[in-house]
């Protein structure tokens, strides 16, 4: 056993270790609660760059909510959302498990395999962008062309409100099946070896393993990883931006991006808040899930 | 159970390829002539046409635009963010739970609800179309991310050491610098490329909070959809350009990607 420090060792210790978190935690509350603060003022006022002294107007704080609740495009934009967070959540949590189970074999190989898997996650954005408006321009397409020389000529998906949807959430999946995938066999490869063997001398099959077995260990992580990107889709943007700008009709136009248009391009500054702050407002109510779910995940 | 990984092995490569296959188209028709671009041809002359015609035009100071905001943004946010992880992870703070819920709040607040305050700020402050604005836009999720992922790296170096250095007469911060922080030395680096990259891949505020003294690359690329009458070559060369700096950070991480990076995730 060490000696103990002095007495006052303790206190002064304590006033050391706030000294080095109070810089952080002020700049973080001016970059962030302060902004967030300014956002739920803003939304309160029919603020618009045109007329200054609207900045001041709070005449009908909750003008822009009452406006919000009554406009059909924006709940056809929530529509839209919850259409592709759901189908991307979707498929991206079934490609990403599908092909985890398939990779997840003792092997150097497949390990060194992953890095590779990480390219689609951290390309710049707007890349991804880019490389799915050249998939989706019919003219220089690789698709297009392989499916013209198949006999299977297609017209243009981003161009037709019905597919356009459904394009997005294909370059989406590319794009974040990684995450997943890779999450998950993080997870499989926790998975215990004793409960595996005795199930397998007990006559097991693969199906009732992965059921009864390997699932019920990864619950926790595929949740986790589910509510992850279900947040991260909220925040949808150069994809939508670059490959249909909200169209054909708002048949893409999302939340997120509704916000960007009537604030950026319309001027609505208000108004533009106060969707930006239920947006918020959503997105706080999830991460308490995430944050309880996280915290099982660890606890079990 | 050899005959069953060798399957998995091979699957595996196949994936992989059908998945990187759109990366390498672009890379590809960045080396095409324009007129080539259009053809069904597979076949092509190379040509570096594209790329000198990037490094003639404006491209280059975005790049460069890019590289200050988001080198100045890392290092801001590790100055102050290292010591409040380490703050965190060492000392038994009332609260810590509350600051980990809220760091994890603005990890996922949409960044929409952040640009319109600051672009109302920044246009009073004269920090519009700046570099320094972008780098400080960028402290809002880097600092946040810097405090998570070192407070993780700090937990995992053995306390006893510090307490041996304090017991011989050695600070609190100077234990520090000369204990804690070495040892953390690889998710540092980690964590400073992760926030470099973070910040090198917004389009979303750099689009908003810029015009053309503060361009960055990301936007840059999408005014040549707009302006250069769908300069294919050249927007697939900006892009290859764009992405390059992050596969090779991506490349020296990668260990920590694959499993750091989900940690997040799984808290801790």
């Amino acid at each position: 056993m060490a000696p103990r420090p002095a007495v006052g060792w303790a206190a002064q210790q304590r006033r050391a270790f706030r000294f080095g978190l109070l810089p952080a935690l002020i700049v973080l509350a001016v970059v962030t609660l302060g902004p967030a603060a300014y956002l739920l003022v803003t939304s309160l006022t029919p603020l618009t760059p045109v007329n200054p002294d609207t900045a001041f107007d709070f005449s009908d704080p909750l003008g822009n909510y009452r406006q919000i609740i009554a406009t059909d495009e924006f709940w056809d934009s929530v529509w839209v959302q919850i259409e592709l967070s759901v189908v991307t959540v979707v498929t991206q949590v079934l490609v990403g498990l599908g092909l985890a189970l398939l990779l997840d074999r003792p092997s150097r190989f497949l390990e060194a395999l992953r890095t590779g898997f990480l390219v689609p996650m951290v390309l710049p954005p707007i890349v991804v962008a880019i490389i799915w408006k050249i998939i989706y321009t019919p003219d220089i397409s690789p698709l297009h062309q392989l499916l013209a020389w198949l006999g299977l000529p297609i017209h243009s998906l981003i161009t037709d409100a019905r597919t356009a949807i459904w394009a997005i959430a294909a370059a989406d999946t590319w794009e974040w099946f990684p995450f997943t995938m890779l999450m998950l066999l993080a997870a499989l490869q926790m998975v215990p070896k004793e409960p595996q063997e005795a199930a397998r001398i007990d006559g097991a099959n693969a199906t009732q393993l992965f059921w009864h077995v390997r699932l019920p260990y990864i619950r926790p992580t595929l949740v986790v990883a589910a509510l992850f990107r279900l947040i991260d889709s909220i925040k949808a943007f150069p994809l939508i931006y670059v490959l249909t700008d909200g169209g054909p009709g708002g048949a893409t136009e999302v939340t997120n991006y509704y916000a960007f248009q009537q604030t950026f391009n319309f001027s609505y500054w208000g108004y533009g808040s106060a969707v930006a702050t239920l947006m918020v407002a959503g997105v706080f109510i999830l991460s308490l899930v995430v944050n309880r779910m996280g915290g099982e995940a660890i606890d079990d | 159970m050899i005959r069953r990984r060798g399957i998995a092995e091979g699957f595996g490569v196949l994936i992989l390829g059908v998945v990187l296959l759109p990366a390498l188209w672009l890379l590809q028709m960045s080396f095409r002539h324009n007129d080539d671009i259009m053809s069904a041809s597979w076949r092509f002359v190379p040509t570096l046409e594209n790329y000198t015609s990037l490094w003639n035009g404006q491209f280059p100071g975005s790049f460069v635009h890019s590289l200050l905001a988001s080198g100045f943004s890392t290092a801001f946010s590790l100055l102050l963010g290292v010591p409040a992880a380490y703050a965190l992870a060492r000392a038994q703070f009332r609260g810590a739970r509350q600051i980990g819920l809220w760091i994890l709040a603005t990890r996922m607040a949409p960044p929409i609800a952040f640009t319109i305050p600051f672009f109302l700020a920044f246009t009073w402050a004269g920090l519009m179309d700046t570099v320094t604005g972008l780098a400080l836009i960028y402290v809002t999720f880097n600092l946040a991310l810097v405090i998570w992922s070192m407070r993780g790296f700090f937990a995992a170096v053995p306390r006893s050491l510090e307490e041996a250095a304090w017991i011989d007469g050695c600070g609190v911060w100077s234990a520090f610098l000369r204990i804690a922080l070495p040892l953390a030395a690889p998710g540092l680096a980690a964590t400073g490329i992760l926030c470099f990259i973070l910040s090198w891949n917004d389009f979303f505020f750099a689009l908003i909070l810029t015009r053309t003294r503060a361009m960055t690359a990301p936007v840059a690329i999408v005014n040549f959809m707009q302006y250069a009458g769908w300069e294919w070559g050249k927007i697939a060369a900006a892009g290859v350009l764009v992405m390059l700096p992050v596969l090779v950070f991506t490349f020296l991480v990668r260990a920590y990607l694959v499993s750091g990076l989900m940690a997040g995730g799984v808290k801790e």
